[in-house]
């Protein structure tokens, strides 16, 4: 045995990774020297599926905009326009819709886009079980009324039901692939940009290119389109400082390196922050059945310092849980229960909780700071609380059980609408206790079936809530969306966690 | 020398059983909502159980475990729970890019920890107090601290790297050598040091041998008495310590890809950890276990390959 030959290619490899590690290439730069007309994207989450019916708000809707063309579009500022719908129209009692469709669409694997195609795709949704399902939840029936009309027939009026069509729900897939296997991987939709695979790794990057047919290219600004999943903040801030993407979401403590850089800072509020009092019934907690254990609970927080210290001041304290860009919205609301510990400790006195009272909340990884806060103001007053750890996998679905008495979430200000379903009425997710009483049941109605006028009548229901403090609000934070001004323009999407694609241009 | 490698593979099958088994009780019995994490929280409780349903979570672990393990004995690890794509393609895109970063890292911890551990061991003095202390310093500072170090001064301060991995599908190999550099000297460091203490221990006892003497005192080169009589002979500690660091490393990984945003097994392990995707976990945890396999294999051939006595016991 020879020593030798070791001895050789060690020392190769030595070369060699010497050759690595002292490279120092004159400012190497890569993914960022791209052409004009590619668009990258930092995005927060991977999804789960390319099939349109597993479609899911908020942070994956652009990476399915890019395949995938919505019945109705959301522009910026909230508004509904045509897309694949030219017009719209509800029966006298909202409970038949009916949508005229362009007749001019092709999807990618030569499919018509059609009448039969929407009924496809609607009656898809509804059963295939996806993260957005309760958005068709009303949908009884869709019909075909001829080749470019469809009604769809609700169980009961649902004035968000528009609003659905312009997100998971109005996503429209060839019919040829609806519910294959394929689809999960590989989308096929008749949207402005065309999955490149070879250039795709899942769970890392997705990367489009441009669809030459597309019948409306108004909206399509871009050759290329990459998504890159960054599910890291770190990663992120980094990405977008040293120009690997050209737009992300960061969060108060990045935010400042990239302030320091001279990117672009767009900032809107869309989630409100605080405690959810679930258990008003006081099935767990029976401190919390009456209204003013609540209302001191509420009057407990100093919620500037808060927003302060926890996301240094990036967003408005508030004490609604209705968004300012909603009709719902009361501004004076905003300071219902301004700081008052003395009003706190006499609330809970009236209560005979002089003595004050023992809560458990239980507490995420990374909440620990305002949380912290929260446990100390409280006790500030006389209430005692018990913080248990949980997990971000069970969190959500203990809330939803009704283990919780009270929980900290951030919730997205969507329309009243959405709202109202997603914590306030009987069926909300975020009301696991399934809290009512015939007064609120009357002004949710109201807003049920107020057709125009549901979006003012939501301010009763808003009212209600702040009063009988269902719910203890802190803040409305702020989204701090970044981007590199020299190279895209960017419009924020009202209520959305970050912007429409439609919204990104290139700098010319 | 077949029967030995045959022992090893039938002990590497029956450790790679051990840890699927107790994995997949351990993911079953940590993750109990992962129909909900997949729909959401505006699923309704009969949607859950559809998707419960679907996914065959309602049947009892045994049986769960029992399907897996008949399709994974004839290659197939399923599909995602989380992503749709198969287990294998998902993992196979992504092997390369970890494989290349402990590979890169090991051959870098190889040489460097070699010359440096002679050098202690020869010169004495300062550089082998340099090299004591390095060891205590470099083995204290965990390689995801290093990275981030990194990526602020090379990467955002200095832009010689890319800040997050540039690799892709159809990327060119600069692409590969820019995105893996710092990620594989923040690998490497951590071990560095270590191994060059251990190569220095070892080689200090073999200078202290008989036979050195004697190769002296008939003239050989002292280049040659080291290269080739010395370092052969203190090779096996060397290597052992080297296996091992390389089965730390299969740790390090994960966060140093989290960091460096690299498309590879770590990242992905992360991701379908957090989430609960059994399917993904089982697949990565084999993949790894495999790897740890093949590689304890190839050290104790090479020790036995370097030092006789070795195999006999």
């Amino acid at each position: 045995m020879k020593f030798r030959p070791l001895v050789v290619s060690a020392a190769v490899v030595a070369a060699a990774s010497l050759a690595l590690t002292g490279c120092s290439g004159s400012a190497a730069s890569s993914g960022s020297g791209s052409a004009p007309t590619t668009l990258t994207l930092g995005v927060l989450q991977n999804i789960n599926s390319f099939d349109p019916a597993q479609a899911h708000l908020g942070h994956q809707m652009q990476i399915y905009q890019a395949a995938y063309d919505t019945l109705i579009l959301r522009e910026p500022d909230g508004t509904l326009s045509p897309m694949l719908a030219t017009e719209w129209q509800y029966n006298d009692d909202n409970t038949v819709l009916t949508v005229d469709l362009r007749d001019d669409v092709t999807f990618t694997d030569g499919a018509t886009f059609d009448a039969e195609a929407a009924k496809a795709n609607l009656d898809h949704f509804t059963e295939a079980n996806g993260p957005d399902a309760n958005q068709g939840k009303s949908i009884k029936s869709v019909d075909v009324v001829d080749d470019d009309t469809i009604d769809i027939t609700l169980t009961e009026p649902d004035p968000a039901m528009l609003y659905y069509l312009s997100q998971a729900a109005g996503f429209m897939g060839s019919p040829d692939v609806l519910g294959t296997d394929g689809v999960k991987t590989v989308p096929v939709g008749s949207g402005p940009y065309i999955l490149d695979k070879k250039a795709s790794v899942n769970g890392s990057q997705f990367t489009f290119t441009k669809n030459e047919d597309y019948w409306n290219p108004d909206l399509q600004k871009y050759d290329k389109v990459v998504f890159k999943v960054l599910t890291e903040v770190t990663s992120r801030v980094n990405a977008i400082v040293s120009g690997q993407v050209d737009a992300t979401l960061l969060d108060p403590k990045t935010s400042k390196q990239a302030d320091k850089k001279g990117l672009k800072k767009t900032s809107y509020p869309v989630d409100w922050q605080g405690l959810l009092l679930f258990d008003r019934d006081g099935a767990i907690a029976p401190e919390l059945e009456d209204v003013r254990v609540r209302q001191a609970i509420n009057y407990a927080f100093d919620r500037q310092t808060m927003l302060d210290e926890a996301l240094l001041g990036e967003g408005e304290v508030t004490s609604q849980v209705f968004g300012k860009t909603t009709e719902a919205y009361i501004p004076e609301l905003d300071d219902a229960y301004a700081y008052d510990p003395k009003k706190a400790k006499e609330l809970l006195a009236e209560a005979g909780y002089a003595d004050g009272f023992t809560l458990e909340i239980p507490m995420l990884p990374d909440t620990e700071t305002f949380m912290a806060m929260a446990k100390q103001q409280l006790a500030d007053v006389g209430i005692t609380v018990k913080l248990t750890s949980a997990t971000i996998a069970d969190y959500v679905p203990n809330i939803i059980q009704g283990k919780y008495a009270v929980a900290w979430f951030s919730i997205f200000q969507g329309e009243p609408w959405v709202a109202i379903r997603q914590m306030i009425s009987t069926d909300a997710a975020y009301n696991p206790f399934k809290t009512t009483d015939d007064e609120i049941a009357g002004y949710i109605d109201a807003v049920h079936f107020g057709g125009e006028k549901s979006g003012e009548l939501a301010k009763d229901v808003n009212q209600y809530v702040t009063d009988n403090a269902w719910f203890a609000p802190w803040y409305r934070v702020n989204q701090l969306y970044y981007s590199d001004d020299s190279k895209v323009t960017v419009e924020p999407q009202v209520q959305q966690a970050v912007p429409n694609l439609y919204n990104y241009s290139p700098v010319s | 020398m077949l029967t030995f490698i045959i022992k090893r593979i039938v002990s590497g099958i029956t450790v790679l059983v051990a840890i699927s088994v107790a994995t997949f009780f351990l993911l079953y019995y940590s993750g109990s909502n992962i129909a909900r994490n997949i729909l959401g929280e505006y699923a309704t409780p009969d949607q859950v159980a559809a998707k419960e349903h679907e996914l065959g979570l309602d049947r009892p672990i045994i049986v769960q475990f029992g399907e897996w393990a008949s399709q994974a004995i004839t290659g197939n690890l399923g599909v995602s729970w989380f992503t749709s794509q198969g287990v294998a393609e998902s993992l196979l895109t992504r092997l390369p890019v970890t494989l290349t970063l402990l590979i890169v890292a090991i051959i870098a911890i190889a040489i460097f920890a070699t010359l440096i551990g002679i050098a202690a061991a020869v010169k004495r003095g300062w550089i082998d107090r340099v090299v004591q202390v390095g060891a205590v310093v470099g083995e204290a500072i965990p390689s995801f601290v290093l990275g981030v170090i990194f990526v602020t001064i090379f990467a955002i301060n200095l832009a010689w790297f890319p800040a997050t991995s540039s690799i892709q599908p159809g990327a060119p190999g600069s692409a590969w050598v820019l995105s893996l550099t710092l990620p594989a000297i923040a690998l490497a460091l951590n071990g560095m040091t270590s191994t060059a203490q251990q190569i220095r221990s070892a080689v200090i006892a073999q200078l202290e041998k008989d036979y050195v003497r004697t190769l002296r005192s008939r003239g050989i080169p002292e280049t040659v008495v080291l290269f080739k009589h010395v370092l052969r002979s203190a090779a096996p500690a060397g290597l052992t310590v080297l296996s091992l660091h390389f089965i730390g490393m299969l740790g390090g990984v994960v966060i140093i890809e989290q960091i460096f945003a690299l498309p590879g097994m770590g990242a992905l392990a992360v991701q379908s950890t957090v989430l609960g995707d059994t399917p993904l976990v089982m697949g990565v945890v084999i993949y790894t276990v495999i790897i740890v396999i093949i590689v304890n294999l190839l050290v104790d051939l090479a020790n036995g390959w370097l030092n006789p006595k070795v195999r006999v016991s």
